[in-house]
This record gives structure tokens, sequence and C-alpha cells, in this order.
């Protein structure tokens, strides 16, 4: 069974990687789980300078999801490269650094001092989170979009992926945007803006008022996110949203995801990532493929 | 950092769960694994099994760990209050019932040598207190191998509940040999008044002694105890019951702000870096 899978220039071994924010720095992780059987590590994203993050509560459980509202809590990029890089390369997992600007010039840099890290296999822009101030404009004007992609791009020889929000009006706008600009694969879809409320109170739940959605409540946008993306682009996509089993796995893949991204599986279920590697390989038999790659994007909407 | 490298994720089932007091539940679950390995003041990250609402697990503190019939660790014993979605539901399981569970988490008391150790907790927040209090008078040890405790000449549990039929696990802390002491909101059991008045007054007591205090309980009362600590000159360790997601340090949500070196304050995790902290780090 082929489980490798290819982003542009970007290869894994195997489809299955874990979200940025939701498996720290791994090292949290590796008394439960075998880190190097992952396709893909995506770090806590991080900033140039150190963010302290938002007061608390910054996360608050939802039927079937929870919202967070962490806001990029980081020591900022040089403590990483100095402290959490070493050992994320000693993994021999590709690491893919997530990264947050304020500005495009920001992204850039960030980017160009990512660009030839041992072990930095790619570089995941984050234009998407709903917590911070600032850099959420990428993820939401096309044109930003684009022209933020194509200078990382530019800049630098890392692969570059675009992390997509759902909170746009047309999401396949974005997809278009990021692709046009030469990312190597999209990211989609980071969190849902959402909200709760205490109304004997009359105060809202979250420290910082609103925050994101994540969890298996999402994972029917994140479907439909990546079923409107594949319309309009060739450009790889990481299905993100949700994902929790390997059937939820495999309708991503199905929808035209190449890979995924686990997230908030990772905290309720820390071993989820590895008993989703363990049933691949029989649901790609169960549609008769002998690769990943074969079942992407096979969803059949012809009328019946 | 203490992360999570022992720990173990799995489903175990529920052996018993009874009640003990008002709103209050002990719940034994078979876990082997955990249960050698854990020691007081660290915590199990509980999940009902199958179920996505609620989706994340909860934060339960060690009560005691219990053997099987070769005298090894096998259970272990949860205290509970019955709170909201999770608790709620727990209360109705049965003998046989799974729940999913990931542990042992956190950094857990680590207590120097002193002549008296002074447990002091506020509502359910007695739960660490009893596997420390059986671990100092030598009832019982913890951990693989075994940890091994310098042995005060006396355990005590200020134990403060708003009412008397709130008290759970009384008989326990006084099998152990627990010097128990009871303050009531209310005046329906033991000092009426607040579980810090009894503090202040044991130490007034004892004054000249070695003495360390561990603290469990509301924030208010562990900020109060602090003070109440630190003007007598009294070593005070607290356990923090931050809101946590995921126990293992991944999701950043359970930060409290934490004194540096330098004199400022930093957000760090309570779950890999606490839920222990001495109380004088805390910038409450
Ligand atoms: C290190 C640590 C150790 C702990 N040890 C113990 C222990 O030994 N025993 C124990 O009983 N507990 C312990 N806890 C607390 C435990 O983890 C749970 O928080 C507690 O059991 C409540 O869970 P629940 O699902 O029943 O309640 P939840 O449904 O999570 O509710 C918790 C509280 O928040 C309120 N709340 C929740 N959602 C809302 C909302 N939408 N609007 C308004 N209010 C809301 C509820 O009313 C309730 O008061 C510990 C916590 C930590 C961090
Ligand atoms: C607590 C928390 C923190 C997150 N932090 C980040 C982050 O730092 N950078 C990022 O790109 N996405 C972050 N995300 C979003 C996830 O990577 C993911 O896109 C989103 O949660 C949807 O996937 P899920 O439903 O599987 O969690 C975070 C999500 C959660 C729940
Ligand atoms: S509870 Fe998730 S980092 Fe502490």
């Amino acid at each position: 069974m082929d489980l490798s899978v290819s982003l542009g220039r970007l290869r894994l071994p195997n489809p299955v990687m874990v979200a940025s924010g939701t498996f720290g720095y791994a090292r949290e992780m590796q008394g439960l789980v075998d880190l190097g059987r992952l396709g893909g590590i995506l770090p806590k994203t991080i900033t140039k300078q150190p963010r302290p993050g938002n007061a608390p509560w910054r996360t608050i459980e939802t039927p079937a999801g929870m919202l967070n509202s962490i806001g990029l809590d980081n020591d900022g990029i040089d403590s990483f490269l100095e402290k959490l890089m070493p050992y994320l390369a000693s993994l021999g997992v590709p690491i893919v650094v997530s990264v947050a600007g304020r500005s495009a010039d920001e992204f850039v840099e960030l980017a160009q001092q990512l660009d030839g890290v041992t072990g930095v296999a790619a570089v995941e822009l984050n234009i998407s989170c709903p917590n911070v101030s600032g850099g959420v404009d990428f993820g939401t004007d096309p044109a930003m979009c684009e022209d933020l992609v194509r200078r990382c791009r530019e800049a630098t020889e890392v692969p570059i992926l675009a992390k997509l929000t759902p909170n746009v009006t047309r999401i396949a706008d974005m997809a278009r945007a990021a692709s046009a600009g030469g990312a190597d694969a999209l990211s989609m879809i980071n969190t849902c803006l959402g909200m709760a409320v205490d109304w004997r109170n009359r105060r809202p739940m979250l420290g910082n008022v609103m925050g994101g959605l994540s969890g298996p409540a999402i994972k029917p946008i994140a479907l439909r996110c990546v079923y409107q993306a594949r319309q309009v682009t060739d450009t790889p996509i990481i299905g993100i949203g949700g994902i929790a089993n390997i059937n939820d796995v495999m309708e991503f893949l199905v929808a035209g995801a190449t890979a995924v991204q686990l997230g908030t599986v990772n905290f309720y279920h820390p071993r989820a990532s590895m008993e989703v590697l363990d049933a691949l390989p029989g649901a790609l038999e169960e549609l008769s493929a002998g690769s990943v790659t074969e079942v992407v994007g096979t969803l059949n909407t012809e009328k019946k | 950092m203490p992360f999570a490298l022992e720990a173990v994720s799995t489903s175990v089932p529920v052996v018993e769960n009874v009640q003990l007091a008002t709103r209050t539940y002990r719940v034994r679950i078979e876990c082997p694994q955990i249960a050698r390995q854990v020691v007081p003041g660290q915590f199990l990250m509980l999940k009902l099994a199958g179920n996505d609402d609620p989706l994340l697990g909860r934060a339960f503190a060690l009560y005691d760990t219990v053997d099987d019939a070769s005298g090894q660790p096998a259970m272990v014993d949860i205290v509970y209050l019955v709170m909201g979605k999770m608790t709620a539901r727990l209360a109705r399981y049965q003998p046989g019932q799974m729940l999913d569970v990931w542990g042992p988490l956190g950094n857990g008391f680590e207590v120097p040598e002193c002549d008296r150790l002074i447990m002091v907790a506020g509502g359910i927040g007695q739960t660490p207190m009893l596997a420390l209090g059986k671990e100092y008078l030598g009832g019982r040890s913890y951990g693989q191998p075994a940890r091994s405790v310098h042995q005060p000449q006396h355990v005590s549990l200020l134990y403060g509940v708003r009412s008397a039929d709130l008290v759970a696990g009384e008989a326990d802390f006084r099998a152990a040999g627990i010097d128990l002491k009871l303050a009531s909101d209310d005046g329906s059991v033991g000092h009426h008044g607040f579980v810090t008045e009894l503090l202040a007054h044991t130490l007034e007591e004892t004054t000249g002694q070695r003495r360390q205090v561990v603290c469990c309980g509301p924030e208010v009362m562990m900020e109060r105890v602090a003070e109440v600590c630190h003007s007598a000159g009294v070593p005070c360790q607290v356990s923090l019951e931050t809101p946590m997601a995921c126990g293992i340090g991944i999701c950043f949500s359970c930060v409290a702000k934490i004194r540096q070196p330098d004199g400022s304050w930093d957000y760090r995790r309570t779950c890999v870096e606490g839920p222990v902290f001495d109380a004088q780090a805390i910038e409450w």
C-alpha cells in the first residue's frame, strides 16, 4: 500500500499530520504517541516576537466541540529555533512550521528565517487565526492573500502552505487566490468564529469574548470548504476540521483532500493519530485502492 | 518539565461507583499501569468513552490507589462532586461501563522535610489529601519505584465545607491516622467559619516547629491560605484547579500567572508545570 503523498514540493510518508496549536511542540506527546509514524507535525504557530497570549478562560467546551481564544501564546521564533526546533528535527518526521506575522514583511521574514533550517520541511502561513488583531486580512482579502503567498514563495526555497479561514463568504475565492500566489498546498480549515454566553451573569464565557470553534461540530463545514476549493483549483488540499477517526479521514480524502491534519481530537483522544494510521491501509483496500492518491477527490456528485 | 513521559492512554472499566456524601461519589477504575506509577497530587484525565458531548476529558486528582489480590496497585479511586455535564452522567455509571483515561499527569506534591504537615482543603479540594497523608504517615507508598519520603511527626487535615452533608471520606482520613479538623460555613459541623481561621489557629499553636502547608480548594480560599502562610513565614504549596482541555500540555488553555526569577510573570501551563506550585510563585 502506497501511503505517501505529495503536496506541491512537500513529500510526506503518509497523509496523517497533526494540526498547529493542538499538539504543543510534540515533545509533550512523546510518551503517548509514536511520533516517528506521523506523516507530518505542525508545532504551535510562532510569531516574530514572544506573545503572552490571551487572558483565561481560553477554552470552553460546546456540544461536540470547543471554543478557543489562546491568542498565539508563544515565545517567538528565536526561542523556537534555539529551544524547540532541535528536538523536532531529531524526530525524522517532516516538520511544517506554522507562522503568523502582523504584516506581509513579517511573514516573509519568518519564512526566510526558517528556510534551510535542518528539519523544516515546509512553512504554513497562518493567515487565519481569529484570536489576534492584524494578520487576519490576509485570510479574507483574496488580493492580499495572493500577494502574501507570492512574496513568501519568491523569497524562499521552502514549500509554502496557506492555512485558510472558513470565516469568509466565498472560500473558493481564497483558495484560488492562494493557489495563484503559488502555494504548494492549502490547509483548510482553521477554526470557525463563535462565542458562548453565560446568561446568568450576562458575561461572555471566554476572556476574549469570541473564539474559534473546532472539533466534530465543524467537520461538515470543513468538508464543504474542501469540496468547494477542489472545484476551483488543482493545488493539493490538506483537510482539517473535526477529524477524529478513520471514517473522517476517508471522507476528506474522497471530498478532495490529499492529506489531513488532526486537531482537537488530540486533546480528548491522544492516540487518535496512531489509530487512524493503523486503520488507513484497510480503509483504502475497502475502496480497492493501492495508494492514497487514488482515492483523492473521487467524490461522485452525479444525480442518481 | 514533567511531560507525560510515562503516561498511558487507555479505556478502563468502572469497578464500583459509590456515593460518599451529598452530590459526592467515589469511582474506582481498574488501570494497573496508572495505579503503579501515580503519586499524590498528580491527576488523571477521564472521559466518558464514546461520547461527543461532553467531548473533552476532565481532570481528577488521585484520591487513592487500591491493590489487587497479589498486593500490587491495580485500581485508582477518584472522588468527584457532581457539577455539570460530565460528572452528572458519571454519577449514573455502573460497574463494567467504560471510561477513557490518560495519566498519570502533572507534578504532584513533593513535601520537604518538616515536623508537621498541615493539609488544608476547601470542598472537593480535599481529594488529593488522603494519599498524601497516607504517604507521609508511612501508611502507603506510591510511585514506581516507591517514593521515599521524610515522615513528619504529625499530619493534619483542615477541611472546610459548606455544610456537614458535604463532608466526604471522613472515615478514610481518620483510618489513615490523619488528624482531621472540620470547618463549615453554616456551623453544622466542626468550627463555624472558614478553614483559614483553623489554619491561623494551628499555625499559632505550633510556632517554633518546622511546618509545611499544602492546600487545594477554590481559588479565593487558596489565595487566603497563601497569605496566612506567608505572614506566618510557613512554606505553602497549592494545587491549582485551572480549567483544562487536554491535561497533557498541548492546548495551552490551562495557564496561570506564574512569577519568573526576574520578578515578572508569565502564563504557564498548569497541567505540565503544575498543578502543584509554591504559593509564592503564583500571581493571584
Ligand atoms: C488538576 C485538577 C484536579 C481536579 N480534581 C478534581 C477532583 O478530584 N474531584 C472533582 O470533583 N473535580 C476535580 N476537578 C474538576 C473537574 O476536572 C471538573 O472540572 C468538574 O468535575 C466539573 O466537570 P463537569 O463536566 O461535571 O462540569 P462542567 O459541565 O464542565 O461544568 C463545570 C462548571 O462550569 C459551569 N459551566 C459549564 N458550562 C457552562 C456554561 N455554558 N454556562 C455557565 N456555566 C457553565 C457549570 O455550572 C459548573 O459549575 C479537578 C480539576 C483539575 C484541573
Ligand atoms: C486550542 C487550539 C489552538 C489552536 N492554535 C492554532 C495555532 O496556533 N495555529 C493554527 O494555525 N491553528 C490553530 N488551531 C486550529 C487548528 O489547527 C485546526 O485548524 C482547527 O482546530 C480545526 O481542526 P479540528 O476541528 O480538528 O481541531 C488551534 C485550535 C485549537 C482548538
Ligand atoms: S490542559 Fe491543555 S495545555 Fe494544559
